[in-house]
């Protein structure tokens, strides 16, 4: 008898069966092989041959090995239909489909790289923009029911603006004493501290406040204890408070740090407490420093405008729009009690936190998470028709599943199994891209701001960040995956089993799918482009208008003299022309001025203005001016055009009589049509009058986008300031100018501490930072859209022409000459984006209306950017249409007429 | 990926076909399954061992027969095959769309001849 035993066995050896199995195999065809070999036997053969030929069945030597391999390996497919054998679980059959959709990924790495790749740069985007949504605007405030602290903002109901002041300083007191919503209030003010002693002069920001201001915030010191309320009276409040990193730099952590005096503007001060560095009150900026407020009797009785601001905690059960009813109620008792002071103003209460995400940014971080949601359907419907197309070449695998009896339930669950893994990876890889968002944007804000953002500007990947990546993933995923399974999984069988050539033309649905998709596509990213345009433009207009002086080389130094040393106002006068007298004297230094407040120097005046002999504006109709005393030289240094009359000279010395000079803007508020020269102004709460002598062109002080604003100015010899701004332009850039002027001041006084000494152009820079970074955001932003609705446009018209092979040799073998071709398919993909363009335009002339509020010197509606960027992505796309349209016109008839 | 009537997928599907078919009346074992094949062909379809067992042991894994060892008096236990329920279901499914697909190609050679 031949052993079939051993030729079975031999060809097993390599596929490794555990040998249970293999002893079963082995048994089965031995069986198989005796029975043939018998039957041939019986039948006339000889043994040799009956042998020969039953081990013919065997066939080639490694023909069982490989059948058995693939059997051996396969995953156990599902049986078709639901209910075959004890197989078919949901999970199990759903862990089988993430298989499968693992396998075919890798099968077309191509496919899913770009797949990857798009969704990547589009949840990535998300989750960058969301994390500083979450750290500005859901986070809570780090403080204990922080939802139950309230802002309050001065308003005019008449002529409608609302300041982040408290009307007055009395109308609050009063406010104080009426009200029945608040637990507690508290005033503060930010304030810059010259300290001595204990190392170099310095100049450190923080603030001045009432005694219960760290108790209404919930806040508690790490050493020591805050205020009490017998230290906020003036004479008393000679106590400090540190914050951890000024406690840290300047007394080395002092562990006795309590109980020491410090000195503050040249008095003595005992520090009671210091601040956990995780402190933050982001409406102050940075603050290392806090005094107790301290107001006189004369400030507390005051009923003019105050620089003071306030917050307070509501009572247990007071809503936000009850204790906004009480404060309308208490000042418009104060309307009608004070009207000379108090007409038409009220005060506002609005959550804490609101107001801080304003000022942080709110509204610019709310208009990119809304670019980025549709850059990231851009991307998504890009992933759909590469989907759509992919699932297209499939068509026969699922009509043959059909055929063989798969639901159009279980094919639609399987392709939405495989679109949720590849939406799985996107959103990973997402996620990574994100970060790496999130760290630049990090990195662009400078460390000047970051330290007051809440959360120190810092974001993070955490929970609340990743769920939202994780929702994003999966509602995208199953959202655009349901249009590939839902088109394929209801196939036909006769059509595409009967179909000659190897193209699946797929259906006519799913064409129609993916030109909506590549229209709507487009007409997103031309709605991102026009308004991330508008933005942008807006931004580079602020940057190049004119500030209404030149800031290129001018160094600026500014300094507080304090009042202790520099008691009476004619020491401030002499110490200011000391210093100019040296800064003029530096070789470097081609002019140099000095003001009370300098543009973007932070620091300004305000005061409220009539013209003399004109009746006296009604109660609530005053007008009010930026206040600035400056040096005679000052509108020189700065390059400030004059208008009319003249600049400070030496007429203007004390004694004599007071001098202004006004902007144009509040030439024409006051005195409209004549000639201001000669005209006398009144300010102040001396009622002081000068005569004016000179109009000078208007000057940005704060902000880029302010727009033009009443400003006076009057002679420092005249008005002498403890606060001063110097101004020095050199010729060129200059190094050492900048020590060089610190030098010159403290020649004059050693300890004198100075508060910056920047080139102006920087200080321009970190106020605008913020724009800054935005705008670059936005171009980075528009880019993309563009780039993934051009990709969307080449895909589909890459695809068509493949697909159109067929069509398109036989109508170059009718006579269609290449440019007829070229026609053909650039015309249609011309189509697909004309249609997208307009449909943008029209979508972008509605939502840029949104954006207004955040454009400068650019409607909303501006004409050029709505033709520029239609016509700049037509042809964008008609260089997309390019590529395969070539391709179409090289088809060679007889090929594309083979073509399988 | 297609499958015309030559390629390998549609004699993969005819293949299993053939022996769901041959196991609905009463289990066969491998043998059996290989012979009746060949006899009721008249020798135009052969499954030789190297593909059949490979075939059987998928039919298997799929839950559409399910294999047991049987030992009867006088005789070395052989395997042999039934089907299950799922298998009924799939051969009903196979055999309609065994017979559209013969029924379109019926169409096409008709019309060439006419």
């Amino acid at each position: 008898m031949p052993d079939w035993k051993e030729e079975i066995t031999r060809r097993l050896q390599s596929l490794k069966l555990a040998p249970a199995r293999e002893a079963e195999i082995v048994e089965e065809l031995t069986q198989h092989l005796e029975d043939r070999y018998q039957d041939l036997v019986v039948g006339g053969s000889t043994e040799d041959e009956a042998r020969r030929v039953a081990l013919g069945e065997l066939r080639e030597e490694n023909l069982l090995a490989r059948g058995l391999r693939r059997v051996e390996e396969e995953a156990a497919l599902e049986p078709v239909l639901p209910g075959g054998g004890g197989r078919s679980n949901l999970i199990g059959s759903i862990a089988q489909d993430i298989r499968y959709g693992l396998r075919m990924l890798r099968k077309n790495p191509g496919f899913t790289t770009v797949a990857v790749l798009t969704l990547a740069l589009g949840i990535g985007a998300n989750t960058a923009i969301f994390s500083y949504v979450n750290a500005w605007m859901i986070k809570p405030l780090p403080y204990p029911q922080a939802d139950r602290l309230m802002v309050f903002l001065s308003h005019d109901k008449k002529k409608g603006w609302t300041g982040e002041g408290i009307v007055s300083t009395a109308s609050f007191l009063d406010f104080q004493k009426q009200n029945a919503s608040f637990d507690q209030t508290a005033l503060w003010a930010g304030w810059n501290f010259n300290l001595t002693g204990d190392g170099l002069p310095a100049l450190v920001e923080g603030g001045r406040v009432s005694w219960n201001y760290f108790e209404t915030l919930g806040a508690k010191p790490i050493l020591g204890r805050t205020f009490a309320p017998d230290e906020d009276r003036p004479g008393v409040g000679h106590v400090a408070i540190l914050g951890w990193g000024l406690w840290q730099s300047r007394f080395a952590g002092d562990p006795k740090i309590i109980g020491r005096t410090i000195t503050i503007g040249g008095e003595a001060y005992t520090v009671v407490g210091v601040m956990p560095g995780t402190f933050q009150f982001p409406l102050m900026g940075i603050a290392n420093l806090w005094t107790p407020l301290a107001l006189t009797d004369k400030q507390r009785a005051d009923r003019g405008s105050s620089g003071l601001r306030a917050f307070g905690r509501l009572k247990a059960g007071v809503t936000p729009d009850q204790a906004g009813a009480d404060s309308a109620a208490i000042f418009g008792r104060l309307e009608r009690e004070f009207p000379l002071t108090n007409t038409n103003l009220t005060l506002l209460v609005g959550p804490m936190g609101d107001e801080i995400a304003r000022e942080e940014g709110a509204p610019a971080v709310m208009i990119c998470f809304w670019i980025v949601a549709l850059i990231l359907l851009i991307a998504c419907a890009n992933v759909a028709n590469l989907m759509l197309a992919h699932a297209t070449s499939r068509a026969k695998e699922f009509a043959v599943r059909g055929a063989l009896g798969a639901t159009c339930g279980r094919l639609v669950r399987q392709l939405l199994s495989e679109s949720l893994v590849l939406f799985f990876f996107g959103g990973v890889a997402g996620a990574l891209f994100g970060l790496l968002g999130m760290r630049w944007i990090e990195f662009e804000i400078p460390g000047h701001i970051r330290g007051y953002l809440v959360n120190y500007g810092h974001v993070d990947l955490d929970f609340t960040t990743l769920g939202f990546t994780l929702g994003i993933t999966l509602l995208c995923g199953i959202v655009f995956g349901l249009a590939p399974a839902y088109e394929h999984s209801r196939h036909d069988v006769n059509p595409t089993l009967k179909e000659a050539s190897g193209q699946a033309s797929g259906s006519k649905r799913s064409a129609w799918l993916r030109r909506i998709f590549v229209s709507a596509e487009i007409a997103m990213a031309v709605v991102v482009l026009i308004s991330t345009t508008l933005l942008v433009k807006s931004f580079v207009i602020s940057v190049r208008s004119s500030p209404g002086y030149n800031s290129t080389h001018v160094m600026v130094a500014q300094l507080s003299l304090p009042k202790t040393k520099y008691a009476e106002d004619w020491r401030w006068r002499s110490f200011g022309d000391d210093v100019l007298a040296r800064i003029h004297a530096l070789p470097q230094v081609v002019s140099a001025g000095a003001a009370s407040s300098v543009p973007f120097g932070g620091f300004g005046r305000w005061t409220e203005v009539e013209a003399a002999e004109k009746p006296a504006p009604r109660p609530g109709e005053k007008l009010g001016a930026q206040f600035t005393a400056v040096s005679n030289d000052y509108f020189s240094a700065m390059q400030i055009r004059l208008f009319k009359g003249r600049i400070f000279n030496s007429a203007d010395a004390p004694g004599n009589s007071p001098s202004a000079i006004i902007n144009e803007t509040l030439a024409r508020d006051l005195w409209p049509n004549e000639d201001p020269i000669g005209q006398e102004i009144r300010f102040g709460e001396q009622h002081t009058v000068c005569t004016i002598v000179g109009v000078v062109d208007d000057i940005k002080m704060y902000y880029l986008r302010e727009r033009p604003e009443p400003q006076m100015y009057v002679p420092l010899a005249q008005f002498p300031s403890a606060t001063l701004g110097f101004v020095a332009r050199t010729a060129g850039s200059s190094p050492t100018v900048a020590t060089a002027i610190r030098d010159a001041i403290w020649a004059v006084d050693r300890d004198q501490p100075i508060s910056s000494v920047e080139p102006l152009e920087t200080l321009i820079a970190i106020v605008n930072a913020g724009y800054s970074v935005l705008t670059k955001l936005l171009v980075f932003f528009g880019a993309l859209a563009t780039f993934l609705g051009v990709i969307g446009i080449y895909g589909v018209m890459s695809d068509l022409v493949s697909r159109r092979t067929h069509e398109i040799g036989i109508r170059t073998a009718l006579g269609a000459s290449p440019s007829q071709v070229l026609g053909m398919v650039v015309g249609q993909g011309l189509e697909l984006a004309l249609i997208g363009v307009v449909v943008g335009v029209l979508c972008a002339l509605g939502a840029t209306r949104l954006l207004a509020a955040g454009l400068y010197d650019v409607g909303p509606n501006d004409p050029l950017t709505f033709i520029a960027v239609p016509i700049a992505f037509a042809m964008v796309s008609l260089a997309a249409c390019f590529v395969p349209a070539r391709r179409a016109m090289r088809v060679d008839p007889v090929v594309a007429l083979r073509y399988e | 990926m297609e499958a015309k009537a030559s390629s390998p997928e549609w004699k993969k599907v005819s293949a299993e076909l053939l022996i769901l078919s041959l196991v609905e009346a009463r289990p066969r074992h491998g043998y059996e399954i290989s012979r009746l094949i060949e006899q009721r062909s008249g020798g135009t379809v052969r499954f030789y061992v190297a593909s059949l067992y490979p075939l059987l042991y998928r039919l298997e894994k799929r839950g559409w027969v399910e294999g047991r060892w049987v030992e009867r008096a006088g005789q070395r236990r052989r395997r042999y095959y039934r089907l299950t329920p799922g298998g009924r279901k799939v051969l009903a499914a196979q055999r309609r769309g065994w017979q559209a697909f013969v029924a379109a190609v019926n169409r096409i050679v008709e019309v060439e001849h006419a």
